[in-house]
C-alpha cells in the first residue's frame, strides 16, 4: 500500500486536479454486502483509519479535490416492519471540481483499499479490475444526492493559502497599529493591498478569485430553468385567453399540473401522517459511547444517520420530490457550523441517508436543528419521513415531544463511521468563510465603513 | 398558569438563601444501605422546602448516582437517569466534553472520587448558627455511619463580588411560574421545566426525568409521569445539581493584566474586556469607555444591535460565551440567536470560598497586592433539568470551544482551559478594534478545577421514596 502511495501521489495533482469550477459536490458510492462480512469489512476500514492517522500528509497531497471521506458499513435494516433492507458498504466523499477527476483521484490513490473493501460485495466483478475498470465500476455504483456546502467555492488548496494570507496580513497590520499609524481606512487598505502585491508568497491573492460567475451559474441554472419553465407556463395561461396554438396550451398546463401534483401529494401525506407514530427504540448507553468515542477531533467531526422511511409509498415519493427541490435552492441554504452535508435515498427510496461534517461535537450540532423554530420546521421537511423521527401535521407542524423525538431519532439511527478523512482539521466553517471574505475584499472598491467591517475579518 | 408545588421543592432551587451568609457543603459516603435509608428518613423532615423563607438556617440534600445505587434503588429507576449523571463528571467522555484536561484533569482534583454519595448543603444566618447546625448534623451522621469525606466551607464576599473583583450573578434566569402575573413579553423568563423536573420546558415538553415503574411505588408516594401513566415520576420537583470547585488564581490574573498594560486603568479595562462587564458590574456593551454605577445591575441589553462586531464587548468575552443573549455569530438572525441562546441557560447558586485578596476586592488594590499561598475560588453550582443540553453544552460549545464565534484559538478568557499543543491552541484572546484586532497570547489558566460531581437534587416526596424503599 505504501509503495502505491509513493508512486502515485506525486503525479496526481498534475494529471487529475484541473477543476473547471470550484463548486462543492458529494459523491456517494454503495454496494450491498452479506451481513456476515460486516465484521471483516469493519476491520479493514478501521485499519485504514489507523493508516490515515500516520499518513495524513500523503492523503492531503494525493487527494487534492477531496474535502471529506466517510466510509462505513451499514447493517441490514427493516422497512415498514417487514421488508429487510440489505446491509451495505457506503463510500461518501465531499469534493470540489469535476466528478470524473475526483473518481480518478480516488481510484489512483485509494484504489487498492477500495478494491479490497468493495470486492467483499457480490456486486463486485469476479475478475480483478484495472484502474479504468475500477473507475467505471465506481461511476456505475454512484448514486445522486442533495448536497450542501457551508463554505462554497473554496478549493482545498485555497483553504491553506487563504489561512496563510490572513495570518501574514494580520502581522503586517499589527505592525502598522504598533507604530500608531494614523492612516485613514482607505490608506490602510491600500497599504495592505500593496503588501500583498509585493509579497512573493502572497501575490497570488492579488488576482481575481477564479470561477466567480461560472460557479454561480453552475449552481443556479437548474433553479433558473425550473423558474423559467414555471414562469413560461404562467405567461402561457394568460396567453391562452388571447391566442390558441397547441404549444401554448401544453405550456399552460405545466404550472397547474405541478401545483395539482403537489397538492395531491400533500393530501396523501396528510393521510399517512394519521398512522400512529412509532418512536425509535432508544439507543443503549453503550452504543452511544461507541459512537461518541470516535468524536475526538478538536474542531471538525462527522455524523452519519441512516434510517428506513416510515411506511407508505407517499413518504418515498414525497421525500424524493423534496430532495430535488432542496437541491434546487441549496445555493441559498444555510446551516450553521456545517462544512458539508448530504441527503439521499437508497434501496428504492426506502432509506434516508444523511451525513454531515460539522464543527465540534454531534450533541452540539444536533441542537442547531431543534433550538430554532424555523430550522426545526425546515428539518422536518426531510426528517419527518424517516422512521422514529417526530410525527408532524402537514409536513412541518410539530407534534408533542418533537424535540426529544428528534434527538432520539438522530441517535437511534446514527452509525459508526469506520473510516473518516478530512483534508484539514483546524479551521471551522466560520474561519473558512472569514478567510475567504478577507481575500474577496482585497482590491475591491469600498467606502470607509465597509473597509472597517472588512478589517474585522482579519 | 401552572402552580409550582413549593412544599415538594427544595428551597435552594428557587431562592439562594442570600440572607444566610454562612454556609458549608459537606460530602459524605454511606457505609450501609439500610442505615443510609434510615438516615434519610431522619434527615428528610429537616430539609428546607421552597415554601419556607428561612431566617436562621437551611438544609438541602443532593445525591450522586453512586449514592442512589448504594441505596439499592431498583435498576429500572437507576437506569432512567440521564447518561451524563450515570457516568459522572470524571468519566472520560465527560472529561473531554467539559475540557477537564491538563491542569484541570480529575487526577489533579482534591475531590470528585466515586465514593461520594451524598452532599448536605448547610446554611446559617451567621457562623455561630451554622456551627450549631453542623454539630447536630455531625451527631446524626455519626449515628448512621454516614462518613464525612470533605467539608467545603463557603461564604459571601464584599458587594456580591467574586474573587477577581467583579460583581457576580447579575444575569439570572427568572422562572415564569414564580411571577405573580404572566409577562406580556416573556423574554428573560423561562418555563419552570428548564430548571425543575415535572414541568414543561422551552420546547413545550416535560423535562426529562427519572422514573419508577408504577408497581415499584407500593406506598403511592410519587406522582404519575405526565407522559406515561405506567410510570411514576421520581424527578418531579427535583433537578440535577452540577457542582464544580474552581480555584481562582487571582494574583496570576491581575499580574497578566498588568504585564499587558501600560497602567492600572488599562489593566482594569483589559480585564473588563475579558469579562464583558466592568468590575462594578456595568456592561461594556452599554458603557464601553468607563463604568457606569447606574448600570451595575443592568441585564436588559443585547449584542445584536448594540455590538454585533464585538467592538465594545469582545465576541470571546466571558459573558458573551456563557450567555450570548441575542447574538450568535453562526446565526443569521437575531430571532434564531435568541432562541438558540435561551435553550442553554442555567440557574446558578454558587458561592465563593477562601479569603479575599483585599477586603473590598478593588482591582486597584489587588494590582498592588502581594501573592500569598491561600486558596480561593468559587463553588460553582448550577441547576438544570438537562445536564447535556444546558451545562455541558455551554461548557463545551461556548466556554471551551476555541473556534467559538469565528475565533481561532480562544477559549473563554476567564474560565476556559488555556493550553497549546500540536493539534490545538486555546490560549489566545482577541479584542476586535480598528485597524486590526488585538491578540493576546499565552493566557495562563486563571481558574483551575479542584473538584466536581453531578448530583440529583430531589423533591421531598422523591427523598421520602428513597428513604422508605426496601
Amino acid at each position: 500500500m505504501d509503495c502505491n502511495w509513493q508512486t502515485n501521489f506525486f503525479i496526481l495533482s498534475k494529471n487529475f486536479y484541473q477543476p473547471m469550477s470550484t463548486v462543492h459536490k458529494g459523491l456517494t458510492i454503495t454496494v450491498t454486502l452479506d451481513e456476515e462480512k460486516i465484521p471483516y469489512v469493519n476491520g479493514l476500514l478501521f485499519e485504514y483509519r489507523k493508516d490515515l492517522s500516520i499518513y495524513q500528509e500523503k492523503y492531503h497531497k494525493s487527494l487534492p479535490s477531496t474535502f471529506f471521506i466517510s466510509w462505513l458499513t451499514l447493517p441490514a435494516q427493516t422497512y415498514a416492519g417487514k421488508e429487510k433492507l440489505p446491509a451495505r458498504i457506503i463510500l461518501m466523499s465531499s469534493y470540489v471540481g469535476s466528478k470524473s477527476s475526483h473518481i480518478q483521484e480516488l481510484a489512483t490513490f485509494l484504489g487498492p483499499q477500495i478494491k479490497q473493501v468493495l470486492s467483499q460485495s457480490r456486486e463486485y466483478p469476479k475478475n480483478d479490475l484495472d484502474k479504468p475498470g475500477l473507475v467505471s465500476f465506481l461511476k456505475r455504483k454512484s448514486i445522486p444526492n442533495t448536497f450542501y456546502s457551508g463554505f462554497k467555492f473554496i478549493s482545498t488548496t485555497e483553504v491553506d493559502k487563504e489561512k496563510k494570507l490572513k495570518a501574514e496580513v494580520w502581522k503586517y497590520a499589527q505592525g502598522l497599529a504598533d507604530q500608531g499609524d494614523p492612516s485613514s481606512p482607505k490608506e490602510v487598505k491600500e497599504k495592505i493591498e500593496n503588501f500583498v502585491k509585493n509579497h512573493p508568497q502572497l501575490v497570488w491573492a492579488s488576482k481575481k478569485i477564479p470561477y466567480g460567475l461560472s460557479n454561480k451559474v453552475h449552481m443556479l441554472w437548474p433553479l433558473a430553468l425550473f423558474g423559467l419553465v414555471m414562469l413560461t407556463s404562467l405567461v402561457s395561461i394568460v396567453l391562452c385567453f388571447f391566442i390558441d396554438p397547441l404549444v401554448i396550451k401544453i405550456l399552460a398546463c405545466i404550472l397547474p399540473l405541478f401545483i395539482l401534483v403537489v397538492v395531491f401529494l400533500f393530501l396523501l401525506l396528510r393521510l399517512n401522517e394519521n398512522i400512529s407514530h412509532e418512536p425509535s427504540p432508544e439507543l443503549s448507553d453503550e452504543k452511544v459511547r461507541e459512537i461518541v468515542a470516535l468524536e475526538t477531533n478538536p474542531v471538525i467531526n462527522e455524523m452519519t444517520v441512516i434510517a428506513p422511511l416510515k411506511r407508505g409509498w407517499i413518504r418515498r415519493v414525497f421525500l424524493a420530490l423534496t430532495l430535488k427541490l432542496v437541491g434546487l435552492v441549496s445555493y441559498f441554504a444555510y446551516i450553521p457550523t456545517v462544512h458539508t452535508a448530504r441527503w439521499l435515498q437508497m434501496d428504492k427510496g426506502k432509506r434516508l441517508v444523511f451525513i454531515a461534517n460539522f464543527d465540534n461535537l454531534s450533541e452540539a450540532y444536533a441542537h442547531d436543528f431543534v433550538d430554532s423554530e424555523r430550522r426545526s420546521m425546515n428539518m422536518a421537511v426531510i426528517f419527518s419521513h424517516a422512521f422514529g423521527f417526530p410525527a408532524t401535521r402537514w409536513l412541518v407542524h410539530k407534534q408533542y415531544n418533537h424535540r426529544s423525538n428528534y434527538m432520539k431519532g438522530v441517535r437511534a439511527h446514527q452509525k459508526v463511521t469506520q473510516f473518516w478523512y478530512t483534508c484539514q482539521q483546524d479551521l471551522s466553517v466560520e474561519n473558512l468563510k472569514r478567510n475567504r471574505a478577507f481575500r474577496a475584499g482585497l482590491y475591491k472598491e469600498m467606502d470607509d465603513p465597509e473597509i472597517k467591517d472588512w478589517l474585522l475579518t482579519l | 398558569m401552572t402552580t409550582l408545588e413549593k412544599d415538594d421543592i427544595q428551597g435552594l432551587l428557587i431562592r439562594g438563601h442570600g440572607n444566610l451568609s454562612s454556609a458549608s457543603y459537606l460530602l459524605y459516603t454511606f457505609t450501609d444501605p439500610a442505615k443510609a435509608r434510615v438516615f434519610l428518613q431522619e434527615i428528610v423532615p429537616k430539609v428546607t422546602t421552597a415554601s419556607e423563607k428561612p431566617e436562621e438556617q437551611a438544609l438541602q440534600i443532593a445525591l450522586t448516582y453512586e449514592g442512589l445505587a448504594f441505596l439499592k434503588l431498583p435498576p429500572a429507576l437507576l437506569n432512567s437517569f440521564c447518561r451524563e449523571f450515570k457516568e459522572g463528571m470524571t468519566e472520560l467522555q465527560r472529561q473531554f466534553i467539559l475540557g477537564d484536561t491538563g491542569e484541570n484533569a480529575p487526577q489533579n482534583w482534591t475531590w470528585g472520587e466515586k465514593n461520594i454519595h451524598l452532599m448536605l448543603m448547610v446554611f446559617g444566618k451567621d457562623l455561630e448558627k451554622l456551627e450549631s447546625t453542623l454539630s447536630q448534623i455531625k451527631i446524626l451522621t455519626a449515628s448512621f455511619q454516614v462518613e464525612l469525606l470533605h467539608t467545603l466551607p463557603t461564604g459571601m464576599l464584599h458587594a456580591r463580588k467574586e474573587h477577581f473583583g467583579f460583581r457576580d450573578d447579575i444575569s439570572r434566569p427568572i422562572i415564569r411560574e414564580l411571577l405573580k402575573e404572566v409577562p406580556g413579553d416573556t423574554a428573560g423568563t423561562f418555563p419552570a421545566g428548564e430548571f425543575i423536573m415535572g414541568y414543561k420546558n422551552l420546547y413545550d415538553e416535560y423535562a426529562p426525568s427519572p422514573t419508577v415503574p408504577e408497581a415499584l411505588d407500593k406506598e403511592g408516594e410519587l406522582p404519575h409521569h405526565p407522559d406515561d401513566a405506567t410510570l411514576k415520576d421520581l424527578g418531579k420537583n427535583g433537578t440535577y445539581l452540577v457542582f464544580r470547585q474552581m480555584e481562582q488564581k487571582v494574583h496570576a490574573f491581575w499580574q497578566y493584566m498588568q504585564a499587558q498594560s501600560s497602567d492600572k486603568a488599562s489593566a482594569i479595562a483589559l480585564a473588563s474586556k475579558m469579562v464583558g462587564r466592568w468590575p462594578d458590574g456595568s456592561p461594556l456593551t452599554l458603557c464601553p469607555n468607563q463604568p457606569d454605577p447606574n448600570l451595575s445591575e443592568a441585564n436588559d441589553f443585547g449584542f445584536w444591535k448594540e455590538d454585533k462586531a464585538g467592538l465594545k464587548c469582545p465576541i470571546g468575552s466571558h459573558i458573551r460565551r456563557t450567555n450570548p443573549r441575542d447574538h450568535l455569530v453562526t446565526e443569521n438572525t437575531q430571532k434564531d440567536s435568541t432562541e438558540m441562546a435561551a435553550k442553554h441557560r442555567m440557574i446558578r447558586k454558587g458561592r465563593p470560598y477562601g479569603p479575599p485578596v483585599t477586603p473590598e476586592l478593588k482591582p486597584e488594590d489587588m494590582l498592588d497586592s502581594i501573592e500569598d499561598d491561600r486558596e480561593r475560588g468559587l463553588h460553582f453550582i448550577c441547576m438544570v433539568t438537562d445536564i447535556r443540553r444546558q451545562f455541558e453544552f455551554v461548557q463545551n460549545n461556548w466556554v471551551n470551544f476555541h473556534k467559538f464565534g469565528g475565533l481561532e484559538n480562544d477559549a473563554d478568557p476567564i474560565i476556559g482551559n488555556h493550553y497549546q499543543h500540536e493539534s490545538r491552541k486555546t490560549n489566545e484572546f482577541s479584542i476586535p478594534k480598528y485597524p486590526v484586532r488585538r491578540k493576546l497570547d499565552h493566557l495562563p489558566n486563571f481558574t483551575i478545577i479542584k473538584g466536581g460531581a453531578y448530583f440529583f437534587f430531589p423533591g421531598i416526596r422523591a427523598l421520602q421514596y428513597m428513604a422508605n424503599h426496601d
